[in-house]
């Protein structure tokens, strides 16, 4: 039942990662710009039970490694994801502290961002891969942390109100 | 109530863990199925992106605008005294006379050096968030675009093509911390190895410590066999600063890269290097100072002399 609500909330990502490809990239934003597709990944982690934010992570980590701007080997996004996912949705199950505020949702997810990119960057370190100067690594993240703060209660609602529709009504905020 | 899991969670975050390692593996190993997944989703993605390109256009204009507003301000400034008509037209083929700006600026570089070059127009510039700084162009190897090729701006050195595709090509920036480039001091010939930052900013590593290097040397590629993955003589950028530290292995140096990575619009790829080495033929003239008029004042006899006047001295009583 889970695994095919899971499937129909496939096309959602894809349209993301599409935008993401597409739109975004073109932007040039500055501080590093925004990686929607993750943040939309963890904002629907944190409003599942851990079982769909593992599916959700995986799924969101693959179509990250089939981006052509992903500089590791297949699967490195989608380990991170794995279990950047599973730990968001995991602290956010069953407290309606974390899941009933926004607030308390777009914290996590910005918390969740950076340590994801923080564990990719060590992953890719692990896998032989250069990340550039320490400074440059703390501004990437810093510029993360930043546009995360920003986008995630813009889409917070969006990203409820799909969730809720296709998991039940109780997860809408 | 905190989740506890049960056996069917665990399984399946367990195996989608070790699906992942096993996707790692398989990639790293350089199995093939995993490479065509990626040039097929980024053959399948060019169009959406040259849309997309054109799409965003408009706002990424606006932002490049906000971002240098400080710059751009006197310029402003002259515009709004201008005609509202051609101020409107001005505006919307800023962009087309900026792409032919840098087009010109490339044809001119290859031409000197006698490359056999492809044009082609950035349209995306690669997620600085996965730590990478690489761009797209939409040239690929249906124009003979190729894997391991130079990309030049009218400047110098952009990078390399790191992944080909029909009809869109992956350039790895000289800036990215993986980039690594054999460079030359125009004039004194000494080599060395530069590193990108991942910012504007390289880092040179001389291979001989007892060589003399000096701010504001040019850079240019020593090249490779073949021409490929780069073609000599390409200027890559100037010594801004020279570490000299007694004791040191090596002698280390920070370099600027001659182009500006973030404004790039138009590149080429050198699909043939010159029949002969350009050797430095291609570093950048030095910017000339402007003379500064200066005023020399002398003093002709004919000026009238100021005369003396007697002081009165005052009387002691």
């Amino acid at each position: 039942m889970s695994l095919r609500r899971f499937l129909i909330s496939f096309p959602i990502f894809f349209i993301v990662f599409l935008l993401q490809e597409a739109v975004i990239t073109q932007m040039r934003l500055p501080a590093g710009g925004i990686n929607l597709l993750l943040i939309v990944a963890l904002i629907w982690a944190a409003l599942s039970t851990p079982e769909i934010g593992v599916l959700t992570g995986f799924g969101a980590g693959l179509l990250m490694d089939l981006s052509q701007t992903s500089p590791g080997p297949m699967g490195h996004w989608t380990l991170v994801l794995i279990v950047a996912c599973y730990a968001i949705a995991f602290l956010g199950y069953g407290d309606d502290n974390i899941r009933g505020n926004p607030i308390n949702i777009v914290f996590l997810v910005t918390i969740g961002v950076v340590a994801a990119q923080a564990v990719f960057l060590v992953l890719g370190l692990m896998l032989g891969q250069e990340i550039g100067s320490f400074t440059n690594v703390l501004f990437v993240l810093a510029g993360s942390a930043f546009w995360t703060a920003i986008i995630s209660p813009l889409i917070l609602k969006v990203i409820s109100f799909f969730h809720a529709n296709i998991f039940g009504m109780r997860t809408r905020i | 109530m905190r989740y506890g899991g049960d056996n069917r969670g665990r399984l399946l975050i367990i195996v989608l863990l070790v699906t992942s390692l096993f996707l790692i593996t398989l990639d790293l190993r350089g199995v093939q199925v995993i490479d065509g997944l990626r040039t097929g989703t980024q053959t399948a993605l060019t169009p959406i992106q040259k849309a997309g390109s054109w799409v965003v256009s408009p706002v990424r204009n606006f932002l490049s605008d906000v971002t240098h507003l400080g710059r751009t301000r006197n310029q402003m400034e002259k515009l709004k005294s201008e005609n509202e008509k051609l101020r409107l037209a001005l505006q919307n083929r800023q962009t087309a006379d900026a792409q032919l700006k840098q087009l010109k600026g490339v044809l001119n570089l290859a031409g000197t050096a006698g490359y056999k070059v492809v044009n082609a127009k950035v349209i995306s510039q690669g997620s600085s968030t996965s730590f990478t700084q690489t761009l797209t162009i939409d040239a690929g190897t249906s124009s003979g675009v190729h894997t391991n090729m130079t990309v030049l701006s009218g400047y110098g050195l952009v990078g390399v093509v790191k992944y080909a595709y029909p009809n869109s090509a992956l350039v790895q920036l000289a800036s990215d911390p993986a980039f690594k480039i054999g460079a030359r001091i125009a004039g004194s010939q000494q080599i060395g190895i530069l590193s990108g930052q991942g910012t504007r900013k390289g880092v040179l590593q001389l291979l001989d410590n007892t060589t003399q290097i000096r701010k504001g040397d040019a850079l240019l590629a020593r090249g490779s066999q073949n021409g490929r993955p780069f073609v000599p003589g390409v200027p890559i950028g100037e010594v801004t600063s020279v570490d000299n530290s007694p004791g040191a292995v090596t002698q280390t140096a920070d370099v600027k890269f001659y182009t500006n990575f973030s404004t790039l619009g138009v590149v080429a790829v050198v699909v043939s290097g010159a029949s002969a080495d350009p050797r430095d033929a291609l570093v950048p003239p030095k910017p000339r100072p402007t003379p500064l008029p200066t005023v020399t004042i002398y003093a002709s006899p004919s000026a009238v002399e100021p005369t003396p006047t007697a002081t009165p001295t005052p009387k002691i009583k």
